[in-house]
Order: C-alpha cells, then structure tokens, then sequence
C-alpha cells in the first residue's frame, strides 16, 4: 500500500502531492470493519448490562422528557452534517469512480461546514460551558470500566455517564481536530483554484511546493480520518439500540427512563432536579474541571457525536459531583430558561 | 581573364548524396567497440551541484562509466563542456556512456545529483533593477575583465515614461572618470544633444526583440576516438581546419594530432562556428574509457545547447530633419547574453550606425547575463534585430514628414566613403542606394504602395522595406590545389561544408583562372586527413569574399608554375603562355603547349616549388604541413592572399514584402517578397538566390512566430521543441518571391565578390515589421514576434498581452 | 532521480488483428497498456519519458478500423483512417466538407500521412506545463501552473475550466461536432454509441482525461448522419504559423439555409476550452434568423458572455467573437 503520492516539482526534485487514495479504501476498510466488529460482538457477544456501583439513578423532580439538544444545537448538527456529508461525497465519490464536477460544490460545502464549525466555536466557547467536552480523569475511568466490561470481564462496575460519555468526546475530538485541520488546509487549497476568494494562484503567500504538499498530505489525511470516523458515527446513529440518542439529536429530548438508566444525574445535572448526593467518593477520582464539566451548563455542548455516540448501557458514577455546578451559563440564561414551560431547559442556553 | 564558371548555375558536387541519404553526417559513422553516451541536464536554471551518486548507475549492465565536470578543461568564468554550477536549464552535468542509447537514458535515471537551487534572472532589464538577482555569482556584467553587479536605481527607473525604457546617465567626475555606471560601452559621434536640436520630429520608441534558437536540422552530434595518442573526431561544424584548432587548443593536443571529419553539416547559422562546446564530451570520454563514444544531441538538447540569437530591450530615440535626415539616433539597448556571453546591441549599434548614418549617434549597451540558454552569433547577430526593429520606425517618420518611404532610406542610406561607428569605419565599397532603386522597379513600389492600406474584405493591405547590411568578408586565408599528372585540378579546401556551397563555389575562382571546365575540378574537403589549407572559420559571411581571394592566388601560382614549366619546356618567357581548356599554350601559337596532367608529371620531374617540396614562407603553417604532405603527386600550388585591400566588407539586401494582415483575427499573410542585394560580382546565381530566400525567411519567422518562453518563477523553457519555439516551416513560404542582384564587383578584389549569409535576415525580419506597421496604419508595435495574438490585441483596442517590456513571450 | 528526456524506453509491442484482441490486451496491461493510433501524439509522450507504457498495443493491423465507409444513413469513418484519407475522400469533399476543411488544416501534410482521425479526436492536450512533465492537476498533481497570474497561458483556455485551463487540441473535433457525429466505442461488454459532444471529458469531472473513454476502450467508428450532408459549412482554424502549429481557436459549423433563413444549424469552437465547445447560445441566437453582420456578432458576443481570460490570452475572446461572425457571413451576408 502506497501512502503518499509524490512527484517531481518542475526542477526534478521530489515532492509530496497527497495522499494515496490507498489510504481512503484504508479508512474505509478500518470503519466497515469497526462496525461489523462492533455489530457481532453487540448481537453475539455483549455481556449483559453492567451494574453501577450507585445503583439507578434517583433525581427527584425529573420531567418526563430532558432536553437533550437545543434547537440550535440540532440545526447546527445537521447542517454541518449536511456539509460533511457533501464533502466526503465530493471528495471521494469520484475517486471510487462516480464521476461529476465535484470541485465547487466540495469547497462551498467546505466553507458552509467552516461557518457551521466558526458558529460552534464561538458559542461554545462563550455561551457554552467550553470544558463540557473536556476529557476528565472520570472520563477516562469510565471508559476504561467500559472496555473492560465490554471485553466480558463480568462484574466490573461501569460508572455511569456524564452528558458526553467518553466515547462522544473521543469522537467529538477526533471529528474536531480532523475537521479544524481540514479546514485549515482547505482554504489554503482555495488559493490553487478559482473561488469567491479570487482566481487560482498557486504562488500566494510564498509557500513552497514541498510546504504546499504537506498541506494537501494534512487534508487527505484529515479527509480520510473523517470519512472512517463518520462510518462509524453514522452506524451507531441508525443502530436500533441507540436510536433515542439520535432521536434527541431530531427532536431535542430523551426520555427520563433513558436518562436515569444512563446519565449520572450528578454529571449531567438536570436544572430543577436534584442528584441524591451519599454516593461514596472515591479518592483521588474527579477533579474540579470535571465538575464544572458536569454542569448543566454543559448542555449545549453541540457534539457532532451526540447523536449517535456509543453510550454506556449503564453503569453507575463514582464521581464526585461538586454542588455548586452552575445551572446555567449566567443569569440571563438562567432566567431565560426558567421561563420555559419544560423544567428541564437545562440547555437552552441559546 | 575568361570567367567560365564565376556566375554560372554549376549543381554543387555533393548534391545528389544529400538528396538521396548517402552523405554521411556525424552521426552515421560507427566504429568498432563505439558506445553511445548520454547527458544529465541541469534541471534549475541556475544551480550548484552537491553531490552525484551514480552507483546505481554504473552497476546497471552495458554501462561503462561517466564523466564529470572535474573530468574536463576547467574554465574559471567561461562556458565548460560539463559543470558543476549550471547556469541555465539543461546544461549538461554529467555524461554517461552505454552500450546504446535506451540503456544510457535508463541509467541517466539511475543517478541521483544533489542540486542546490540558486538564484536566478531571465530577462536582463529584471538584473538591472535594484535588489535583484544576477545571473552569475560573480555578479551580471563585466566591465573590463572584473565582474560586477551593475544595478540601476529606483529613480532611474521611475524616470523612465510609464512603458519606455529607462535611459539613465553614466555619472561622470570632473576628469571624466565614471562615478556610477550605467551601461558597459558608451560612445557618441558628434554632438547628440545639437542633433535633436536640429531635428523636426523625434521618435522615441522602446523596442523588444525576442531571443531566437539557431534550430539547426543537424543537431551538434559528435562521435570520437583516439588511436595513438591522436583523436579522431566526426563532428557537425560550419568550419572544418578552424574547428580542428580550437579542439586541439582546448585539449591542448598539437594540431597534427587532430584528425577532424566533417564533410557534411546540416545547418549551423552561428551557432557551430567552430564546432561546439559540447564536442569535447565525447572526445574527453573516449579517451577516458578507451572505447569509440558517439553523442548524438536530441532535439532537446539542441534547443538548450545548441546557442541562440540574443534578444535585447531597448529605446531608441531618432531625430529627422523635415527633409527626412536623420540628425541623431540615440540608441540604448539592454541584451540579453545568456550566461556566458555579452549580447548582440554593440553590433546593433554600429550597424545602425552604418545603415542611417545618423548625423550625430549616442549609444549606451548593457551586456547582461541571463540564465538562459547561451547566445551566440546568429545570422546578421545584432544587425538582423535591430533592423527588424528600426525599418517601422523610418516608415513612422516618412509618414509623419510626408515622404516616400524609400526616398527617406535613400537619403540616409551610406555611400562609398562613410564612416561608421564609434571609429569611423571604413568600406571597400557600397552600393545600397543602387539596391534600393533597383527593387523600387522589381516590386513595382509605386503601384503596390497604393495599396497600402486598403480594406479587401477584412484583409489590410500593408507594404514593407527592409534595407540590412552584414559584414561580408575578410583577408589572408591560403589556397591550395594539385594538379595531377591525370589533368585533375584537386582543390582543397578547409572550409566546412554547412549548405552554403562554398566549398564548391569559391573554388570556381581557382579553375577561372586556369580556363577550364568543372569537370575537370575535384574539390577535396571535409576531412583534416586530406591536407587542406588554413581557412576562414564559415562565418560572418566572410568565405565567398576570403576563399575567392585564397582560391584566386592559388589558381594564379598554378597558372604562374605551368607557364614556367611551359616555357622551360618549349621555349619562350612564361608570360608568353597562357592557360585554357586544360591545358597551357603559346599565346602566338595555341597548338603549341601541352596538358595540364604533362605539365604535372613535369612538376613532379622537376620538384621543388613546382611540386610542393618548397612553398612561400608566408603561408600558414597547417597549409605548410599539407604542402608537404601532398607534395610530388603533381603540380602543387600554394598562396596566401596577399591581394590587400582597405575597409570592411558589407553586403547589403533590400527586403520589399506585401502583407495581407485579418483584422479580425490577426493572421498575417504575406502575398509577396521581392529582395535585392548588393553582394558584389555574383558567384553562383542559384545558391545566392537559395541564400537570400533562406535568410529572408528566417527573418520572417523571426518576425512572426519564433520566441523563447520561460516559465518566470522556475525559469523552465516551454521552447525547447520546434512546435513550440515555432520557426518558420516551408509552408510558411511565400509563393510569390523574386530576387536579383546590383552586381557591381567590389572594387578592392580581384573576383568582386562579397557573401551574402547575414544580411538577409534583417531584411526578411524587417520588411515584415514594416509592413505590419503598415498594416496597422503606421502603428509601430516595437516587438517580436508579432503573432496573432499580439496583433489582435491592439487591432481590437485591448489591453496588449505583454508589457512593453516583457522578454520571452 | 535525475530527469532525462528525449529517449524512448523500451516497451512491448503488440499489434493485434482484430479490436476484440486489442481490448483484451489493453485489459490485461491495464495501467501499462497504451493504444497506438498513428503515433503522433504517443510518441512524443515517450520521447519525454513521462507516459512509460510496457506494452504498447499497435492498431495498424486492426484492418476494421480502417476505411471510409458510406452507410444508409451517413458515413462512417474508421478509427484508423488517416488524416490524408479523411481530407481527401471524394464523399467527405463533396457533401462533410467542413471535416475534409478541417482535416486538411492539422499539423503537416507528413502528420497527416500517418495521424489517425481517431487519434486527432483523443489526443492529449498541449498545455506545455503538463506536457513538460510537471506535477499539476492533470497530472495527478495539485496545483495548476497555468493559470497563475505569473504564467504562460497565451494559448490556454478561456471558457470550461475547473482548476486545469488547458485547451484540447483537436481541429476535427469541432468539425464533427457541427456535423452531429456520433462516436462508436467498444469495450470488454460490448459497445456504446454517444454524441460528439459528449465524448469529450470535462476538467470538473476528470480533470485526469481528455475524454470518456475508459481503460481497455476502444473508439472504434466515427458515424456522420447524412442530416447536414451538402449544408453550407463553415471551418477556419487560426494557428501562428501557416502549418505545424495547434490550433489558437479553430471554428466550425454547418447550416441548412433556407430561403435566406438559417433554418438550424449546429456550430461548435476548439481551442477555447479544456473540450470542444458546441455553441448552443449562439445557435439559438442564429435560429430563423437571415445571416446578417448584427446577428453575426450578437451570435458571437453571446457565445463569450462567460468567458475568463487569463493573463495572456485575453485576445482569444475576440477572435471566438469574430470567428463566429465570419462563420455566420461565411453562410452568406
């Protein structure tokens, strides 16, 4: 298998092109073989339901349907979606051979899919609890928990989740950087072709042609991590089992059943409710960050992975909960959501 | 004497073999054990080589080895056969040598050369601009032998009209020593400054001439070997014993140790003067592998190495007298030399010196190096390109004074006492304005300049003349011929064989002398082997002028032994004998005399002088060796030119062309070509009229289509393949096309004759500048090639598609 | 890896007798394999060392390739009839002259000798950059050289580019075109017949290929419908030189003129676009129209409405403009 293309620049001396596209069939063959792997064992081999060490959640005061996704939160997932989904299409449809005139519909939705992702990080980052995604030490021992429990070791105790389980924020990390890097090498990739941006010039801004093929090697790489990573994505969205997860990323909620069964009430505090809080903490477990990650104010966290990431089926949360979880970005927010008829306007901080 | 064969239609001996295949060309020679070699070119247009390996290579099966920059004559500024820092795109590096050519090219590939990109220039009015790149390391000129990096200020160029040329000053002190350089010679004639005083109009003109490929159909093949400790070299040259020199020089071998075969060439123009750099590849090889090596150079190849004309931007600023005089030409020209040489504009300048013979003239040159492929002479080189350039601009102010275009040429044109240039040069003789008067009948100048013009359907009428001197001959060369007991008159001659008939028709003036037929001449040439006189280098149109001459005295010695032989033999003085048809006679009594094979076996009876075993001291040392060597195998007669002579030889082509030029689409066509040439007494009518044709048209394609194109950020050429550099093809002849002659012998040699090579291409190039300007309804566009495109643009009033002073497009 | 050119590598040559044979080769060699036609653009590929087929599958012997036939409903071509043949056939001359106009307008009189009309169809494009080899869009690369402001792109394209501004060579294409030509293409499943126009493959949809024809298929037939048969055509090809020179732009057209009204006609340009151009703005333009200079140019200032030029070839949209309008008075002003 042949990783990159090379060629010789108009001096004779060699430089990078891209990517092979053996690389795509590669990332192809790796996501089709994740899920098949994934559907065995789930149908065969999956270990009954873990237990969690707290037992079913008890919140007092849930309402019968949490908000999940804001509306905005859900537009912007598919209209990003929507992007991708054009710039995989256009990207590697007609390297499997369907051919058509790809090349301006592949950077308009590249520029639809940089607006949809600027609009993300700005609101998470300012009306949005940013840390919400962030990996904490909890994170990593639920997952670890997870594994283990997946990997048919009966009896390990798998803590229940936060909103973003790990497995989301792993695969909102992974889409996020992939997308950023695509992105960014992107519109550098405009300059070399006609576009709003102006006519083609593949000498702007001075870059070298070993410099340029680096960029199209980082956009093919990004690409091609995309195209495996919403295989998956997109399998786990249309897996019966988890369709009320992608239900909520359609219609914004979950039912409290599905939230008691899965959320830690004290990750994922639903504003209104309150989590028991005698669980027993576990030293050394959870970290101030997480806490605050934990936040209802985490709630928009707007993860391309929400809507079908592979939640824990089950299991409980050691973590320490820190009371003082802000419910809600400030005060404006705050009222505003207090507003609505739905107790559970935890997220509609938008 | 009788001039039986001086201006007769005689078909050259060596016709029918080019005609049918069996004339061998340097690369249909083979020789036991030969391998082929073949060369890495630089791919950067200016570069450092850091390391070879060639392991690979020299593993592969059927490879014999390289050769390598260090392997060759060091040159610590000029032009190496292989180097290490190429200085344009597709100088070759390194050559290597295979049992044939595939395996050779799959080898070349095997290597592997470091190459360390260094800055570089395409175009040289770009090196003159502050902070710019130089073509070379040691700077972008030479001023004396130092090299410096001559840069023009950002005043200069702001100064200069929005489009126009800068011209800045040299600054000069109190005593007249430069202060800050601006150009690498300057001179004036008169006083500039009072010329345009009294001038009623002035022209001011920034003038681009393209750089154009020499594209020989022979590329520069060479095949080589050595036995004994002498090389054998079959090579493509315009002159055969001169190029046998400067090989022996660069290897410093002796001259005898040269053996030099080159009996056919197939088109050098310039650019294989004395052979070519590139020969010595084989040379060196062979002898470093022991084995025969043939390098037969691609097209490519050719296109890179094979030398081409120097382009130059320039302006021109030209005062006329209402009368049509030119008062002052104030001439600036930046040239574009390639890497290893200066350009074409000193020659340029005095050849508009000599054409216009301006009242008062300033010119300032910039010889710049460019990293692109090497210039050389090339056809008329320097006068071919600015009178191309300048013809428009004499129509310009003829229209804008109201004058007839011919009248105002005439009346600047020289006559047979001008002075020229920056030393007051002088001719032997000058019969342009005769030229001139005689095409203004053969064109039927009045009639066709009526139409000039006109509107037939979207066809314009434009006329055009071009009036282009060269140079046309030179001194002091040795002729040399037997006469062998069988009646054979054996010519020899040292010249190359590059299509011009020479060495078939200058050796007319040797049998005119003797009186006989042609039949009963056998001209030996091409091969060093064959003891051949010291000759002209085939070049400069010197050889028609040169080899009459050393042909002529040669005849003359020969015809002064059979008249001694003669008289000792029947009596009488010599000068009472005469010689014609074969044989020698008593002027009294023809039926008195004997043949001319009698009077050889006589020669051989009676030795010394009469045989080649002494000969005049004055002659050249290498006819002296072949003197010798001939000498005893009849009558052998040897001289130098010794007739003298004072000035300069110019030959002069008036070109009168009529154009149809589209103005919806800019084609050009061109519906008539007449030229006349001033060339003194003329020796072979068809191969004269096969030279001025063949020189007009490369003109003409000059003109129109032919160009280098560089990419401007790599510096790689587009022009390397014939379709794409375009020089014009036989179908781009015109059908309707006439020549004739003045015929006036030059008076200062004995035959009259003059060459005619150079002159034709500026007079082909510029009857077609002039005519499109014509065309254009005067508007004089200043550049080459005018292609459609070009045309178009200006006939639909768009932006032109090149900047006024864009080079290689 | 150094870089050498102007030496054929050595190959294997395979001349099959029947087009079966030759597919069957060229899906065996897949990437390796190359159809020779006439060689005059395969050659020059080779001498660079940029294409390196090993085995080159040689058509000469293919004699159903060969040969001018006349139909029912037409006339067909074979794909390896040459230049010469196709210009100089008494049927063609008499009632498709716009194609003998064509044909007896490319390259040299020695190219037309041994170039195919199949091969003038397919050729590769003379863009100098990717003819010389380097890395750009059409060459697997990612950039095109060609269309930076600092380029040489006098002869390039001003209309139909996506990324590669290169033009297609092909002075019978346009010819064909105006005749409503259908090409017969044969592979390993049998055969498909599709519209001149369509043959041509957009840049913005491979920008790798000149045209639709996949590895392992052969053009086998050129069919002309008797439709325009004795039209009044028009060609003109404007080259820099009078021969040996790719077409600047080259104009065809055919017209069924009555009663002083263009009554249909088809037109069609090459040299302006990385395909040849049939001109459907400026049919429309002409349709039910009596040839006049004002409908001549409006036909020819619709058909460049869009057109872009690059840095050096901005002359190329007058000369589309007049070309159109001498096509239109070539029918008869």
């Amino acid at each position: 298998m042949e990783l990159w293309r090379r060629a010789a620049n108009p001096w004779g001396q060699e430089v990078l092109i891209g990517i092979s596209w053996d690389l795509m069939w590669a990332a192809v063959f790796a996501g089709l073989a994740f899920t098949l792997a994934h559907a065995v064992w789930a149908k065969w081999l999956a270990p009954a339901a873990s237990t969690d060490a707290s037992g079913g959640s008890s919140v007092a005061g849930l309402p019968a349907q949490i908000l999940r996704h804001a509306l905005s939160e859900r537009v912007f997932h598919w209209v990003m979606s929507a992007a991708m989904l054009v710039l995989l299409v256009t990207a590697f449809a007609p390297v499997m051979g369907i051919q058509f005139p790809w090349v301006t519909i592949h950077w308009i939705a590249g520029l639809v899919l940089t607006a949809t992702i600027a609009y993300h990080i700005v609101h998470a980052t300012f009306w949005q609890d940013f840390w919400a995604m962030w990996v904490n030490g909890a994170d990593i021992k639920a997952g670890v928990a997870e594994l283990s429990h997946m990997l048919g070791r009966n009896g390990t105790e798998v803590p229940k989740a936060a909103k973003y389980p790990i497995d989301h924020k792993m695969f909102h990390h992974g889409a996020a950087v992939s997308g950023l890097v695509a992105i960014v090498t992107g519109i550098f990739m405009m300059l070399r072709i006609d576009t709003w941006l102006g006519a083609a010039n593949p000498y702007l801004l001075n870059i070298s042609d070993s410099s340029w093929g680096v960029v199209y090697v980082v956009h093919g790489i990004s690409g091609v991590a995309l195209f495996g990573l919403i295989i998956t994505h997109i399998y786990f969205a249309i897996r019966p089992d988890k369709w009320w997860i992608t239900k909520s990323m359609i219609y914004g909620f979950i039912g409290r059943d599905k939230y008691e069964e899965n959320f830690d009430p004290a990750r994922w505090v639903i504003p209104g409710a309150e989590p028991q809080q005698e669980e027993l903490v576990p030293a050394g477990v959870g970290s101030p960050v997480g806490g605050v990650d934990d936040a209802a104010a985490s709630a928009g966290g707007g993860d391309p992975a929400a809507g079908g990431g592979d939640g824990p089926a089950g299991g409980g949360d050691a973590t320490p909960v820190v009371e003082d979880a802000p419910a809600g970005g400030d005060d404006e927010e705050s009222g505003e959501s207090s507003s609505g008829e739905r107790t559970s306007e935890a997220g509609g901080l938008d | 004497m009788a001039e039986k064969l001086i201006g007769q239609d005689i078909a050259p001996d060596d016709l029918h073999a080019k005609i049918t295949g069996r004339a061998k060309y340097a690369e249909d020679f083979k020789a036991d054990g030969m391998v082929f070699a073949k060369l890495l070119a630089s791919p950067m247009p200016h570069c450092r080589v850091l390391r070879i390996d060639a392991s690979a290579a020299l593993a592969m099966d059927g490879v014999f080895g390289i050769l390598t920059a260090d392997e060759v004559p060091q040159s610590e500024f000029g032009e190496q056969c292989l180097t290490n820092e190429p200085l344009y795109e597709g100088e070759a590096v390194l050559a290597l040598a295979a049992v044939d050519e595939t395996t050779a090219a799959d080898a070349i590939e095997l290597i592997k050369v470091d190459f360390e990109p260094l800055p570089f220039v395409l175009s040289p009015l770009d090196s003159l601009r502050p902070g710019s790149p130089n073509a070379r390391l040691q700077g972008n000129t030479t001023v004396g032998r130092d090299w410096v990096s001559l840069k023009w200020t950002e005043e200069d160029f702001a100064n200069a009209p929005e489009g126009s040329m800068p011209m800045p000053d040299t600054v000069l002190d109190a005593d007249g020593e430069v202060i800050v350089r601006k150009a690498t010679t300057e001179w004036m004639v008169g006083d500039i400054e009072a010329g345009f005083a009294a001038a009623d109009l002035i022209l001011d003109e920034t003038i681009v001439h393209q750089s154009v490929t020499h594209h020989p159909m022979e590329p520069r093949t060479t095949m080589a070997y050595w036995q004994n400790g002498r090389l054998f070299i079959h090579t493509s040259t315009q002159s055969l014993v001169r190029t046998r020199a400067a090989v022996a020089s660069q290897l410093d071998l002796d001259i005898e140790d040269v053996v030099m075969i080159g009996e056919y060439c197939g088109g050098g123009f310039g650019s294989k003067i004395a052979g070519s750099t590139i020969q010595l590849v084989p040379a060196l090889f062979s002898r470093k592998i022991n084995r025969p090596v043939m390098l037969r150079i691609t097209r490519a190849e050719e296109t890179y190495l094979g030398r081409a004309r120097p382009g130059m931007q320039a302006r021109v600023r030209i005062g006329f007298r209402a009368d049509g005089r030119i008062t002052a030409l104030d001439f600036y020209a930046v040239g574009d030399g390639g890497p290893y040489a200066g350009g074409d504009q000193n020659a340029s300048a005095s050849t508009a010196s000599l054409t216009y013979t301006p009242l008062n003239m300033r010119y300032r040159g910039v010889a710049m190096r460019t990293n692109t492929p090497p210039k050389a002479a090339q056809r008329g080189p320097g006068g071919a390109q600015i009178i191309g350039m300048l013809e428009p601009l004499m129509d310009k102010a003829a229209r804008e004074l109201g004058i007839d275009r011919l009248a105002l040429r005439r009346l600047n044109a020289p006559e047979a006492n001008v002075e020229y240039g920056p030393r007051g040069s002088t001719l032997t003789s000058v019969f342009v304005r005769e030229a001139i008067d005689q095409g203004r009948e053969l064109f039927g100048w009045e009639e066709r300049i009526s139409r000039s013009g006109q509107l037939n359907g979207t066809k314009r009428t434009g006329i055009g003349v071009g009036v282009s001197p060269y140079t046309a001959g030179s001194r002091g060369f040795d002729g040399l011929l037997v006469i062998r007991p069988d009646g054979i008159v054996q010519i020899h001659q040292g010249l190359g064989n590059l299509g011009t008939n020479s060495n078939f028709d200058t050796a007319r003036a040797a049998a005119d002398v003797l009186g006989i037929e042609w039949d009963q001449v056998e001209v030996v040439f091409g091969d060093t082997s064959r003891h051949l006189p010291w000759s002209a280098v085939q070049a400069g149109s010197q050889t028609t002028h040169a080899h009459t001459r050393a042909n002529h005295a040669a005849g003359l010695d020969a015809k002064q032994k059979l008249q001694e032989i003669a008289a000792r033999d029947l009596g009488g003085r010599p000068e009472d004998y005469d010689t014609s048809d074969g044989r020698v006679y008593r002027r009294s009594n023809p039926s008195q005399g004997m043949t001319l094979g009698r009077a050889a076996t006589r020669a051989i009876q009676l030795g010394g002088r009469y045989s080649g075993e002494e000969f005049d001291d004055n002659l050249n040392d290498m006819t002296k060796a072949s003197v010798t060597a001939l000498a005893g195998q009849g009558l052998v007669a040897a001289a130098r030119d010794t007739f003298g002579g004072s000035g300069g030889l110019q030959s002069w082509v008036v070109g009168f062309a009529e154009v149809e030029l589209d103005i919806e689409t800019g084609k050009v066509d061109v519906i008539h070509y007449t030229a006349v040439t001033d060339c003194g007494v003329v020796v072979h009518p068809r191969g004269l009229g096969g030279q001025i044709f063949g020189g007009s048209f490369q003109g003409m394609g000059m003109a129109m289509s032919q160009k280098w194109v560089f990419d401007p950020v790599w510096g790689v050429s587009f022009a390397k393949r014939l379709y794409t550099a375009r020089p014009p093809g036989i179908l781009d002849v015109p059908i309707d096309v006439q020549w004739a002659a003045v015929g006036i012998p030059d008076p200062q040699t004995p035959v009259g004759a003059k060459g005619i090579g150079e002159p034709c291409v500026g007079a082909g190039s510029a009857a077609l500048t002039s005519a499109i300007a014509d065309a254009l309804e005067g508007k004089c566009l200043c550049r080459t090639p005018l292609s459609p495109d070009v045309l178009l643009s200006e006939l639909e009033g768009r932006e032109p598609a090149y900047g006024p002073l864009d080079l290689h497009v | 890896m150094a870089v050498i050119r102007d030496m054929i590598p050595a190959f294997e040559l395979f001349q099959p007798t029947s087009a079966d044979d030759a597919i069957e080769l060229l899906i065996r060699y897949g990437e390796d394999g190359w159809v020779l036609g006439g060689g005059m653009d395969s050659f020059d590929w080779w001498k660079e060392r940029i294409k390196r087929p090993t085995a080159v599958v040689d058509l000469v012997n293919v004699d159903e390739l060969h040969g001018i036939r006349t139909t029912a409903d037409g006339i067909e071509i074979g794909a390896m009839t040459t230049l010469t043949e196709v210009a100089t056939h008494p049927e063609l001359l008499a009632n498709y002259s716009v194609l003998t106009d064509a044909a007896s307008q490319i390259a040299t009189p020695q190219i037309r000798n041994r170039g195919t009309i199949a091969g003038n169809l397919i050729q590769d494009t003379r863009c100098w950059y990717y003819r010389g080899g380097w890395p750009c869009y059409r060459a697997g690369g990612n950039t095109c050289y060609a269309s930076a402001p600092t380029a040489m792109n006098r002869e390039h394209a001003i209309l139909g580019t996506s990324r590669c501004v290169a033009v297609s060579p092909s002075d019978s294409a346009p010819a064909l075109i105006a005749l409503d030509a259908q090409f017969v293409i044969k592979g390993s499943r049998g055969e498909r017949v599709v519209d001149a126009e369509d043959f041509f493959m957009r840049p913005s949809v491979d920008i790798e290929r000149m045209t639709i024809l996949k590895p392992g298929e052969l053009l086998t037939t050129i069919r002309i419908p008797s439709t325009w048969a004795g039209a009044t055509f028009y060609y003109e090809k404007i080259e820099d030189r009078k021969a040996w020179d790719f077409a600047l732009m080259t104009v065809a057209s055919a017209m069924r003129i009555n009663g002083g009204v263009i009554e249909d006609l088809r037109m069609a340009v090459n040299g302006a676009a990385p395909f040849p151009i049939r001109l459907e703005d400026s049919e429309r333009v002409l349709r039910g129209q009596t040839p006049s200079e004002e409908i001549g140019l409006r036909a020819g200032e619709v058909a460049i409405r869009d057109a872009q030029p690059l840095r050096h070839n901005d002359f190329k949209l007058p000369l589309m403009r007049n070309l159109i309008r001498r096509a239109v008075r070539g029918a008869g002003v």
